[in-house]
């Protein structure tokens, strides 16, 4: 992991960021509403890494994901009043972003059906930590498409089984099953991938 | 895993380490983890997962994504602060384009409607939009005067009267093709007239028949309920008297609609008149030839034949003159006269139980009515829908296909 990617990682953790804004997401978005520029900013300094890491962990395209990302922060501006304080505000922005990526999605598959698949092949570095996640990202892409959205929100978003099905329109018990799921067949998947950097993962586990 | 050994399920796990597991629980799933060493493996196995996951980075997000994203949320808040920019705020400007739209389907389900009205009252009243000339009731108040005058100066000049046309009814006319004295022309007036009462208005129109020497070809009075009378007339009276008799006819009422035409029939009378002396001399001829010649019996019954099927001829040119000149002599009126309606409290309605058996009977008929157009459509139109889904199918399922792994991929 690069310098600079921990300082990015850090800087958006929300919990860090709410220790140095202790008003939660939905009083800053109820600021907002009433028309605080900075309640905004406050949430955007929170959510745009996280937002940010939701679209480029599911879309190989970059430019496509920081074009989602701020497409997403436009939306939560446009409906801003649309927003309930009875809602969680990170379920709130993770629905929009959620269906800003089922639109991306759908446009990209229909225009792949008429013209043909893009080409996504992306060549591996000699960076170790590139050429694990690319391993990482060949294993989560084989999982089904919805044992893969539940997986990512779980682990890397860090939403709970409620605001998981919340956003995903689950009930929660099945978002609890296909989770494990998830993670059993993402572990096979793993341990049998051909990367050289897995393996070092796996002795460490075992130790 | 046996529920018998393992009290607590690898999902109850999985959640215990996810804490979303609480109280009780919690106590419960924890305690067994720390007598079983299968459920700590699958434990660490979890965690293992997540470590590996925890190694797939991503960069920081780009820095003109951030400057784009406070850069529209600057434009949000003036907009808020200036009333006047918040016209053209994405917001605002997306209501004004709801209630623009809104609008533009009102007005278009309005024009629908109007245009659908419009044609069903121009079906409704065939007879009369058919006609030649259409005049609306205030043109024919206006004009009322002048068109009696105006139409006898030219083409619509009154035919002579039966006493200047009997010359060609004339079974003796021997000079067909004579230069004519008149024009032979068969007018045909339309009038609809609102009246106030049917009673006066139908004696009157008794009177004006008798003082012109006219009658009634066909009559025709409908009555419905809760509606104006409707009484709808065939007259004839004599070509001379049409004028002053359109004139004692608007007088009934309000005129709503009046329409004048006429047909110049001198070409066709003088067509029938020829072919019908002709008829007359073969017929002359050939009793000549029965009288003055003999011959076998054969040959008689031919002429004989012959000149029953000339006289057949002949009298069908007859009555086809007669009735020619009968229109010539004689002008059609088709008056329509429509009472005023007065809607009257107490009327006798039927009660609520009779209505509501109407109205189910009308409903079955309709539900009836609608099944057979749908399975009349599809009898009609089902085999060709077939065939072209057949050919479309395929390119259909191709792109589907396409679709559909795309979409996984994505």
């Amino acid at each position: 992991m690069t310098d600079e990617t921990n300082i990015a990682n850090q800087a958006s953790d929300p919990v860090l960021l709410n220790a140095r804004h202790p008003a939660s997401d939905e009083e800053w978005m109820q600021e907002f509403q009433q028309g605080s520029a900075e309640g905004f900013s406050i949430l955007f300094d929170r959510y745009k890494q996280p937002v940010f890491a939701f679209f480029r962990r599911r879309i190989v395209d970059r430019a496509a994901a920081e074009e989602l990302a701020q497409e997403t922060f436009l939306a939560l501006l446009r409906a801003q009043s649309r927003y309930r304080p009875d809602r969680l505000f990170r379920v709130y922005l993770y629905a929009i972003a959620y269906k800003i990526l089922n639109r991306y999605r759908r446009k990209t598959a229909f225009r792949a059906a008429f013209l043909g698949m893009p080409d996504e092949h992306i060549e591996p570095s000699t960076n170790p930590s590139v050429e694990t996640d690319l391993a990482i990202r060949e294993a989560v892409r084989k999982l089904d498409a919805i044992d893969r959205e539940i997986l990512l929100l779980r682990q890397f978003d860090l939403l709970s089984y409620a605001e998981i099905a919340e956003v995903l329109e689950l009930p929660v018990n099945t978002v609890r099953s296909r989770l494990f799921r998830a993670r059993a067949a993402l572990r096979t998947l793993l341990e049998s991938s051909p990367r050289p950097t897995i393996a070092p993962l796996r002795a460490q586990e075992q130790l | 895993m046996n529920p018998a050994t393992h009290p607590v399920s690898p999902q109850d796990i999985m959640a215990f380490l996810d804490t979303e597991t609480f109280g009780k629980e919690a106590l419960r799933v924890e305690n067994h983890m720390r007598q079983c060493v299968e459920c700590t493996a699958l434990a660490a196995h979890l965690c293992g997962t997540s470590a590996m996951l925890a190694e797939w980075t991503v960069p920081p997000i780009p820095q003109h994504v951030e400057d784009a994203v406070l850069a529209a949320a600057a434009s949000v808040n003036a907009s808020r602060t200036n009333p006047k920019a918040s016209r053209t705020t994405p917001l605002t400007f997306r209501n004004w384009r709801l209630w623009t739209i809104a609008g533009s389907g009102a007005a278009a389900a309005i024009l629908g409607l109007v245009a659908v009205a419009v044609s069903l009252e121009y079906h409704r009243r065939p007879d009369l939009n058919t006609l030649p000339q259409t005049q609306t009731a205030a043109e024919t108040d206006a004009r009322s005067a002048s068109i009696g005058g105006a139409m006898q100066a030219d083409a619509l000049k009154p035919a002579p009267p039966p006493s200047q046309t009997a010359r060609y009814s004339s079974a003796n006319d021997t000079t067909p093709a004579a230069p004519q004295a008149a024009v032979m022309i068969a007018r045909t007036v339309a009038l609809g007239i609102q009246v106030k009462d049917y009673a006066p208005a139908r004696t009157a129109l008794d009177a004006i028949l008798a003082r012109h020497r006219g009658y009634a070809a066909s009559l025709t009075l409908n009555t419905p309920e809760n509606d104006a009378r409707t009484f709808t007339a065939s007259l004839r009276v004599p070509a001379s008297e049409l004028d002053a008799a359109l004139r004692e006819l608007r007088q009934l009422g309000r005129v709503q609609t009046e329409t004048q035409s006429g047909e110049e029939v001198s070409q066709q009378h003088a067509d029938l008149a020829a072919r019908l002396h002709n008829a007359r001399e073969t017929e002359a001829r050939l009793l000549a030839i029965l009288q003055q010649r003999t011959g076998k019996v054969d040959e008689v019954l031919d002429v004989e034949e012959k000149i029953s099927d000339v006289r057949g001829e002949i009298e069908t040119m007859e009555a086809e003159q007669q009735e020619l000149e009968h229109r010539v002599a004689f002008a059609s009126i088709d008056l329509q006269l429509t009472e005023e309606y007065r809607a009257q409290l107490g009327t006798r309605t039927p009660p609520v139980s009779t209505r509501m058996h109407n109205a189910f009977v009308a409903g079955l008929g309709h539900a009836s009515a609608t099944l057979l157009s749908l399975a009349l459509f599809a009898e009609e139109f089902g085999p060709a829908i077939l065939i072209w889904l057949a050919i479309a199918a395929l390119p259909v399922w191709i792109v589907w296909r396409r679709y559909r792994r795309a979409l996984l991929r994505a």
